[in-house]
């Protein structure tokens, strides 16, 4: 399974995406979501970023949204635009979930 | 060009979830897919008629109007809306006022569905 | 061909409306042939904490006049539709396997399939061919 996986919490319940395994896995870090690729909780990166073998993207226009630029951004992350949204799912993943 | 059907369960205003999945039908049909937008659950509230526009609050309407004109079909939870007190001849116009099964059959047939299921 | 579509929820009862509209669209598949003439095939999967709708003896319709969470799992119990529920979150959360949801008393010959969440895995991935998590 190519799983693209949509994610909006900043205190979410981790714990389904933690569990989560596909053989591609992307992770959309979206609305609230962004705080994930930007915020080093007493200096450490979000758990969520620790997903062995995901891809990560943030959506730049949550990101603007909020205060942030795409310098920000943690380095494994790569900076999106709804556009390039509607390509990745479109081409990279057969299965989408929002959680 | 493949079909996308997006889902949506969130409140018009209080959630950004249904701007986003307007701007991503938007980012989809300028690239010639074909998209499905359905409203449901605290979503259905979009579909009202007589929607004023405020700056604080999400005003969707007009680019409701926009995707539909680049094809995208656009339903709304009978069951939901009618909960809400909104009727067919609330409904904004070309908007499918229709059952859940519209939804699922089109999410069946299509390529990708995107379900934001949530607040 | 049929379409599959697995429904997943991940979230309590009542809180929220959207746990049970994930009962009501999963019921909806029943009748999508109206729209596509093909049948649509829906599975049910309670993980995480949405595990806590399966427990049995829910009052909503005695306290708030509104159809309880388990009667409509019993309802789709009794229609043969398979629903799953994680096995971890149950042990987790400390439900045993008696306070599940049953619908014998409605003549159902089903009964919710605790499984591990690796099952529900091979489910997203070999079952189905849509996600819709609520």
């Amino acid at each position: 399974m190519k799983l693209g996986v949509f994610y909006s919490e900043l205190r979410g319940n981790h714990d389904v995406l933690f569990r989560l395994k596909a053989e591609k896995l992307g992770i959309f870090l979206v609305s609230n979501g962004i705080y994930h690729a930007i915020i080093k909780e007493k200096g450490e990166p979000s758990p969520v970023l620790q997903k062995q073998g995901a891809d990560y993207y943030v959506l730049s226009e949550d990101l603007q949204t909020r205060g942030f630029s795409t310098d920000e951004v943690d380095s494994n992350v790569k900076v999106v635009t709804y556009s390039d949204i509607a390509d990745h799912i479109m081409n990279d993943y057969d299965k989408l979930a929002w959680l | 060009m493949g079909t996308l059907t997006i889902g949506v369960f969130s409140s018009l205003i209080g959630s950004m979830n249904l701007d986003f999945a307007v701007k991503l039908s938007e980012a989809a049909a300028d690239k010639g897919h074909n998209v499905n937008l359905w409203l449901s659950g605290n979503a259905t509230i979009l579909a009202q008629k007589g929607q004023k526009e405020f700056l604080d609050y999400s005003y969707l309407i007009e680019k409701i109007k926009s995707l539909q004109e680049k094809g995208v079909q656009v339903g709304a939870c009978e069951a939901c809306s009618e909960g809400r007190g909104i009727h067919a001849g609330d409904v904004i116009e070309d908007i499918t006022f229709i059952g859940m099964d519209w939804y699922v059959a089109k999410a069946a047939k299509s390529d990708r569905v995107l379900h934001i299921g949530v607040e | 061909m049929s379409n599959k579509i697995l429904f997943v929820v991940q979230r309590p009862p009542y809180k929220s409306e959207n746990p049970k509209l994930a009962i009501t669209h999963a019921m909806s598949c029943y009748t999508a042939d109206m729209h596509i003439d093909e049948e649509v095939e829906p599975t049910l999967a309670y993980v995480g904490d949405g595990v806590l709708n399966c427990i049995k003896d829910q009052k909503a319709e005695e306290i708030y006049g509104i159809v309880s969470t388990d009667q409509h799992l019993k309802i789709q119990l009794t229609g043969d539709m398979k629903i799953l529920v994680c096995k971890e979150d149950m042990e987790r959360l400390g439900i045993q396997e008696e306070r599940l949801v049953d619908g014998r008393d409605l003549g159902a010959d089903m009964d919710l399939n605790v499984v591990t969440f690796e099952e529900i895995l091979k489910e997203m991935d070999e079952g189905c061919d849509h996600l819709m998590f609520f």
